[in-house]
């Protein structure tokens, strides 16, 4: 045969991928580096379709990676720093070994350290881009403040998380975003709407959890650097979009109110002020400071819609701000074995004030005695002494209001009394489905109807309206049986099935 | 051949060899041998030329100098030479001498300079050259000169060299501790709007591509997302910490749905590996096992001649030869074959002709392929999305699903205060990560001994056991 023969695997998808250890060693790192680098650029592994082409006709399992990402890795200025981060420990070690103290001061004065702006620049061109990958920034930086400051991962991280979460939940508070809250057995998931991205999060509890060991802590502490530096930069930006200050600086008014003598019993002078913002408790500085105005929405007449839509528009509008204060002129009070974090959280997301005991943490603006107290927030079987003109209720009433959007009866939450089952506003049922007794109150709450009221109407109804009113009844209620009857046919046959396929193949 | 070489070399060199040429022979001068080498060119002025002559001649003339101060033909004859006259009378000096003597024995090393001393002496005799710098007088009428005129040049703006370089040099900033303050992840680090900012075009972009310094584009592939799944999974309503019945048995279902299959895993396996227990080895079948053939059995020998007749004439009949087929043979299996072509064709014509009236039939059978063709379509494509959502296989290790948070019905807490959380979110991010196939999977490095480890026994246990 004449001409140039055509090799096995030198085209097409096997010159596509690379291994990862030809990966690593074009890039001259080691393997922790290059994992960390990956993380960082935002490189992943893919898995090709044909993994017999791709790799040279064996099938053992490997890792691969597009050559042309690895190509566009070699461009990256930060793998010279971690060179030099790799020479700069290997000198360190030497120091300390012959024991030349003065050198390790030198070295460690002159640690190579980088920045990762033009990586956050580069992977989320547009704000929005940034705003729609915060649900996992806001995870592991949540999750990172949590930690215990031992010194297992750098205590920075863990301050700059703790800083980053504050800054983020006042904002939450002043932009009154909150929608969705859910108390599960892992952590609270919150869902918030900002700037029209829906963003949802998970927060741990803050009692102590034992931390598993299964876990690379590297890959998660290199994840959270990447997030921080995020996080930091949306929070920079929202702040602006509101005219807040950044870094947050709490209002005048509210820093002259929390001005105390037994400043130094919370915290360290340093971070008294931070541990005041975590508080949560008083508002923020504003840049122009201006009065809230209600922003009324401008009238665009558009030439393809008509008025209902408009109408209907406006109306949903209205619904929205008035969810937005549900707790709007009421004082609550926490108790101290009550999350005071989450609900503090909570509740100053809909406009209610809130305070707790000043032996728990540092900024509670009012105390317990305070007669203008509408809620105390209780956990206990019962309370010593309970003050007239105030309910005494459960945690679970903040938040199943807040999943309702509107002031649920106190009568079901008060000491003692058996709560309702906290529902999950993350589930949305369809037309046929299981829709527990509990949800079908409040949503007959929300139509408003009461419904003893509408017991007392029904018994009262002529027997004529009675007759008709059966009829219509009794026709809703067959589809419902229908619907049951079928499925449990369906189950059956299946069942069936299922059996008879057991005895064919015994 | 190079051993050849050596030993005529050697030969030759000995001392009393006569060659084939005879040196008495005029004509076999070592002179005509000599190589004509240009001596016009400048590489070769030094080295063809022969200057030892005059190089001797100017170290001794440098020797003369330097131990006498002088060429000792230009010396006079007094200093070279001196008449002898005798010795001169001794008793004067005596007398002075044994004080000096004395002193001079008591501290007689002492005063003698130390010969270190003297080697390091310079010892030449020839004088140092005259420093002429030292000799020099400022004259300050020309000194005023040489200021005014610099004052006037630095006016113009015109500097020297010197003073150039030392303006141009940058002074040295000394930021302590910088490189604290810069760590990506200092608590008080410093945020600024990163999206806001129009990126400043220093220099044109044909230059930046020249010099490397372009930021190289970031490829479109890499803005999709590895996987359709969000990055929050919320928990089943079941998971609440205060559930509705339903939900939290639907819940309850599923994590027991888990384990069913992790036991038929098992029981699978187990079935697969049990064997009967007659199967079973024990003492007895051992021992006859071992003992086959070896003891002699009468009773054996008519058994054995029948099978082995058997076996042999089934190895003839396998071996059988065909024989020849006959002409009349070969004929009638033509004429059949014919025959069953025309059959088949015959066949082929009636069935075409009544496929017309089977039309109903047929079409009925092409819809159901079709039908059946358009559910496999159906069901690949969902295969297809529900592949998507699957986590991809990307390393060693396979995706293990995380167990599920569930809490049962007997430590479900009643209130906010007795809830005891399920479950670690560090965890449930780490999976997340490697179910969106951000990460492949890992698990914990295990300790491999490269160097087995070897059992000693203290000498002590050794003495009791």
């Amino acid at each position: 045969m004449g001409g140039l023969q055509k090799k096995k695997y030198e085209r097409g998808s096997a010159t596509n991928y690379i291994t990862r250890n030809r990966a690593r060693k074009k890039l001259m790192l080691s393997l922790p580096d290059f994992r960390r680098l990956c993380i960082l650029k935002g490189i992943y592994p893919h898995e090709p379709k044909h993994k017999k082409k791709v790799n040279k006709g064996s099938t053992a399992p490997r890792t691969f990676y597009l050559l042309k990402d690895i190509r566009f890795l070699l461009h990256e200025p930060i793998v010279s720093k971690f060179r030099e981060y790799k020479i700069f420990v290997r000198k360190l070690r030497r120091a300390y070994g012959k024991t030349e103290w003065s050198a390790v001061e030198r070295l460690k004065e002159n640690k190579p350290a980088y920045k990762l702006d033009h990586i956050v620049k580069e992977r989320y061109p547009t704000f929005i881009d940034a705003l729609r990958d915060i649900d996992d920034a806001l995870c592991m930086c949540f999750l990172f403040s949590t930690f215990a400051r031992t010194g297992k991962c750098h205590v920075q991280t863990i301050q700059l998380c703790r800083r980053l979460t504050v800054e983020w939940m006042n904002y939450v508070i002043v932009s009154r975003s909150l929608r969705k809250v859910f108390l599960s057995i892992k952590g609270i998931y919150y869902q918030a709407e900002v700037m029209g991205q829906l963003i949802t999060w998970l927060v741990p509890y803050q009692f102590s959890h034992d931390h598993p060991t299964d876990v690379d802590y590297r890959v998660m502490a290199t994840f959270t650097e990447l997030y921080t530096t995020l996080l930091g930069f949306v929070n920079f930006r929202l702040y602006q979009s509101l005219n807040l200050v950044y870094p947050p600086k709490l209002d005048s008014k509210a820093e002259s109110e929390l001005k105390e003598d037994d400043d130094e019993d919370y915290a360290m002078n340093s971070e008294s002020y931070t541990e005041k913002l975590s508080a949560l408790s008083s508002s923020l500085a504003r840049v122009v400071s201006s009065e809230e105005e209600d922003a009324k929405l401008d009238e665009f007449p558009d030439e393809g819609e008509d008025m209902e839509k408009m109408e209907a528009r406006e109306k949903e509008q209205k619904l929205l701000e008035t969810q937005k204060k549900i707790f709007e002129g009421l004082k609550f009070f926490i108790n101290r074995e009550v999350p005071r974090e989450s609900l503090a959280f909570v509740i100053r997301c809909f406009g209610g004030q809130v305070s707790w005991d000043k032996s728990v943490c540092i900024g509670s603006t009012y105390d317990v005695t305070d007669e203008t107290i509408t809620h105390q927030i209780v956990d206990r079987p019962n309370v010593d002494k309970q003050y007239m003109n105030r309910y005494y209720i459960q945690p679970q009433w903040v938040y199943d209001c807040v999943n309702a959007k509107m002031g649920l009866p106190v009568e079901d939450y008060f000491l003692g009394v058996t709560l309702p089952p906290h529902l999950s506003p993350f589930v949305e049922e369809k037309e046929g489905d299981y829709v527990p007794p509990e949800k079908l109150k409040i949503m007959a709450l929300q139509r408003g109807e009461k419904p003893e009221e509408k017991r007392l109407a029904i018994m009262m109804m002529k027997k004529k309206e009675k007759y008709l009113y059966d009829k219509i009844m009794f026709g809703k209620k067959r589809k419902v049986r229908e619907g049951n009857k079928l499925a449990a046919k369906r189950k059956a046959h299946d069942d069936a099935e299922k059996a008879k396929k057991k005895k064919a193949r015994k | 051949m190079a051993a050849r070489r050596r030993l005529k070399r050697v030969a030759a060199s000995q001392p009393g060899f006569l060659g084939f040429k005879s040196p008495s022979d005029p004509t076999a001068s070592v002179g005509s041998r000599r190589k004509r080498v240009n001596k016009n060119k400048k590489k070769n002025w030094s080295k063809y030329s022969d200057v030892n002559d005059v190089d001797e001649f100017l170290e001794d003339i440098r020797h003369q100098e330097r131990t006498t101060g002088g060429l000792l033909s230009e010396k006079a004859d007094d200093s070279l030479y001196f008449l002898d006259l005798g010795q001169p009378e001794k008793p004067q000096p005596q007398a002075e001498t044994p004080q000096a003597d004395e002193g001079r024995k008591r501290k007689g090393k002492a005063s003698r300079p130390l010969r270190i001393d003297l080697i390091l002496k310079p010892d030449s005799l020839v004088p140092p050259p005259k420093d002429i710098l030292a000799y020099q007088q400022p004259n300050a009428k020309k000194l005023r000169r040489i200021a005014q005129k610099a004052e006037q040049l630095a006016a113009k703006g015109v500097v020297p060299r010197k003073q150039k370089l030392l303006l141009n040099r940058r002074p040295v900033d000394r930021t302590v501790k910088k490189a604290v303050a810069e760590a990506n992840n200092n608590p008080d680090r410093d945020y600024y709007d990163i999206w806001g900012q129009e990126p400043k075009v220093l220099a044109d972009p044909w230059y930046l591509q020249q010099t490397g310094k372009k930021l190289v584009k970031r490829p479109e592939k890499l803005n999709e997302k590895p996987s359709v799944l969000p990055a929050v999974e919320v928990i089943a309503p079941g998971g609440s910490y205060n559930p509705d019945f339903f939900s939290h048995q639907a819940l309850l279902q599923e994590a027991h749905q888990v384990e069913v299959q992790k036991k038929k895993q098992e029981d699978k396996l187990e079935r697969q590996l049990a064997i009967n227990k007659q199967d079973r080895a024990t003492e007895e079948t051992n021992l006859r096992e071992e003992v086959e053939g070896l003891v002699e059995e009468e009773e054996n020998d008519d058994e054995e001649l029948t099978p082995s007749k058997e076996d042999d004439e089934a190895a003839l009949a396998a071996i059988a030869v065909t024989q020849k087929k006959t002409e009349k043979q070969i004929k009638k299996e033509k004429a059949e074959k014919l025959k069953e072509q025309q059959r088949l064709t015959s066949r082929r014509q009636t069935e075409q002709q009544q496929q017309l009236f089977q039309l109903r039939s047929i079409k009925a059978s092409i819809r159901q392929q079709e039908e059946k063709t358009k559910s496999k379509q159906m069901r690949r494509r969902v295969k297809q999305e529900a592949q998507k959502a699957q986590p991809r296989r990307l390393g060693k290790l396979k995706f293990q699903a995380p167990d599920l948070d569930v809490q049962l019905s007997d430590e479900l807490a009643g209130s906010l205060r007795q809830l005891k959380p399920e479950g670690s979110i560090l965890k449930d991010r780490f999976k997340s990560f490697q179910k969106r196939n951000l990460i492949e999977p890992r698990e914990r490095a295990k300790f491999k001994r490269k160097l087995k480890v070897k059992y000693v026994e203290k000498r002590a246990f050794k003495e009791i056991t």
